[in-house]
């Protein structure tokens, strides 16, 4: 099966209601322009998950893409709150499931690993567990473990129905490269029943294995591949290009009422045919190169 | 009186000082960060210094927005995932020390980083945990860094988002967790808590303050002790590597 295809037939292959495991850490390697064809598509209904809420979870529940919510928290760091996610916590409109970081990253391990369940010494004493407990009803339980007789909290393992990557390298195939920290990306693709590859850079299979070991996902998880140069932005992507401060800082402004939101959905994501009119829009190539990360720096 | 430091240079010098050479530290952004590197800069050089997304011992050059800015990985020495920092370093047990800073903290050293208000009525939504209930949960001590206001030193807090001492005495045990917060540290004062009760205990005070000035801008009684020492003021050369070398763009002491 060719699995190289275009940004509108991969994400045209998730239904709407399916489960989407996020790739962005709160302002980098941010599934953006995914999250963009998303809602330009109108897929609706979207049960998203990730260790850290981050942009690409952001603009989607603001485009109104998703129903259900599983994280451990999350911000845009210093340029502010998860401005849409926040708003539907607080007015009920999202189903939030919120735990901590290791817990969200074992369950999607205990996936990964086609385990029944995962201990965890977290969450114990917490308004966490209180609130998971009265939320989902069984995501959570107790054990005795077998040998020590030992009380345990258990976590129910995360099955995503796809995973998004946004990775640095990939071939045809998906065999992808991550530089960097990778915190829940390949814990998240290995617990997928699939992966939709969006990579800064295609290349050849050889090239791939003249440097196999920095392969973190294997290409039979993957089922779409796609070469989306910038697909990030605003956010970075280390050792290609920075986040852009000024477009961060007009998101946040924009997602702080419904009505300045509407017009930003309006501008960036309905206002353009796809993600090359979207970098049309915010400066194009001229702009773009200010952005690139300086070799050594990675930033 | 007139200081040659600010309340944040103290309290970053305190932090540093809780860390121990050789000692594995987790650490969120902000003041932590530069207590982490104070110490190690200075009497700490064999500690590690640990980021939740799978960043080991990093050595910035450059202020960061948060732990997703690529400037604070600058020079690490491993960059890894969650399932490696907080699985195989801090729930496997290796991790002596986390710093946490919060909304809310109660007299048992509960700190909340979710919601302010209501949480079943009209609440506000913040941040949530992060690795912040990981640490609190596995780390053989944290140490919370918090401002000294009533708003935020409250008898009820709003949301437990990671468990301190829970509700005192053997609570956090019975809650089937070891460790537990060894410090709160805040502009006005240094805390403890009581080896038995784990309620929240003055240690030092910081100079220019009265015993007074601190309980008295708290929401709960902290126990006093018959005689409270001045917390010791930064010396030159910490304020030196503060200002010079690890925050000379003021980012996280502004």
């Amino acid at each position: 099966m060719e699995k190289l295809t275009t940004l509108a037939e991969a994400v045209a292959s998730i239904p709407s209601g399916s489960h989407v495991a996020l790739p962005g850490f709160p302002i980098t390697r941010c599934a953006m322009a995914f999250a963009r064809e998303v809602i330009r598509q109108g897929i609706k209904g979207l049960t998203i998950s990730s260790c850290v809420g981050a942009m690409d979870g952001d603009l989607l529940v603001g485009g109104g893409a998703v129903e259900r919510m599983i994280y451990g928290g999350g911000s845009l760091d210093r340029f502010g709150r998860l401005n849409c996610v926040n708003r539907g916590i607080e007015d009920g409109s999202l189903q939030a499931e919120e735990y901590s970081s290791l817990s969200v990253a074992f369950r999607y391990l205990a996936g990964s690993l086609g385990l029944p369940f995962m201990p965890i010494k977290s969450l114990q004493g917490s308004d966490l567990l209180t609130r998971i407990q009265e939320h989902t009803g069984s995501d959570v339980a107790y054990i005795a473990d077998p040998f020590t007789g030992e009380k345990w909290l258990v976590l129910k393992p995360l099955l995503p129905d796809v995973s998004v990557q946004l990775v640095h390298t990939a071939d045809a195939e998906g065999n992808a490269w991550i530089m960097g920290p990778r915190w829940d990306n390949v814990e998240q693709a290995k617990a997928s029943k699939r992966t939709i590859i969006l990579a800064e850079h295609v290349v050849t299979t050889e090239a791939i294995r003249q440097q196999a070991e920095r392969t973190v996902i294997p290409g039979i998880l993957v089922s779409h591949v796609v070469e989306v140069p910038f697909s990030a932005h605003p956010t970075s992507v280390y050792r290609e290009y920075d986040y852009d401060a000024k477009e961060i800082e007009k998101y946040v402004k924009a997602t702080s009422t419904p009505e300045s939101l509407k017009a930003y959905l309006d501008e960036y994501v309905y206002g353009v045919k796809d993600h090359w009119g979207y970098l049309e829009k915010i400066g194009g190539m001229k702009h773009l190169n200010t952005l690139k990360a300086d070799p050594i720096l990675g930033y | 009186m007139d200081f040659d430091y600010t309340p944040s240079e103290l309290m970053a010098t305190a932090g540093a000082r809780e860390i121990k050479d050789r000692e594995v530290v987790a650490v969120g952004l902000g003041l932590p960060v530069v207590a982490s590197l104070l110490a190690k800069k200075t009497h700490a050089p064999n500690m590690t210094m640990l980021f939740e997304l799978g960043v080991v011992d990093p050595e910035p050059i450059e202020p960061a927005v948060g732990l997703a800015d690529p400037r604070v990985w600058y020079r690490a020495k491993v960059l890894s995932s969650f399932v490696d920092i907080l699985g195989s370093i801090l729930h496997k047990g290796r991790v002596d020390v986390g710093f946490l800073g919060g909304l809310e903290t109660d007299q048992y050293g509960n700190l909340n980083t979710s919601l302010v208000g209501d949480p079943h009525g009209k609440f506000r939504h913040m941040v949530g945990s992060g690795g912040a209930n990981d640490i609190a949960s596995s780390a053989k001590r944290t140490i919370l860094i918090i401002r000294h206001d009533a708003r935020k030193l409250k008898k009820t807090i709003s949301f437990v988002t990671s468990p301190g001492y829970v509700s005192g005495g053997d609570s956090r045990a019975k809650a089937g967790m070891s460790g537990g917060p060894s410090r709160v540290i805040t502009d006005k004062a240094i805390f403890g808590f009581h080896p038995e009760t784990k309620q929240m205990m003055v240690l030092s005070i910081h100079p220019g303050n009265t015993i007074e000035d601190v309980v008295g801008t708290m929401g709960f009684a902290p126990v006093v002790p018959k005689q409270v020492p001045f917390t010791e003021p930064p010396d030159k050369e910490q304020l030196r590597m503060i200002r010079e070398v690890i925050d000379p763009q003021k980012m996280y002491m502004g």
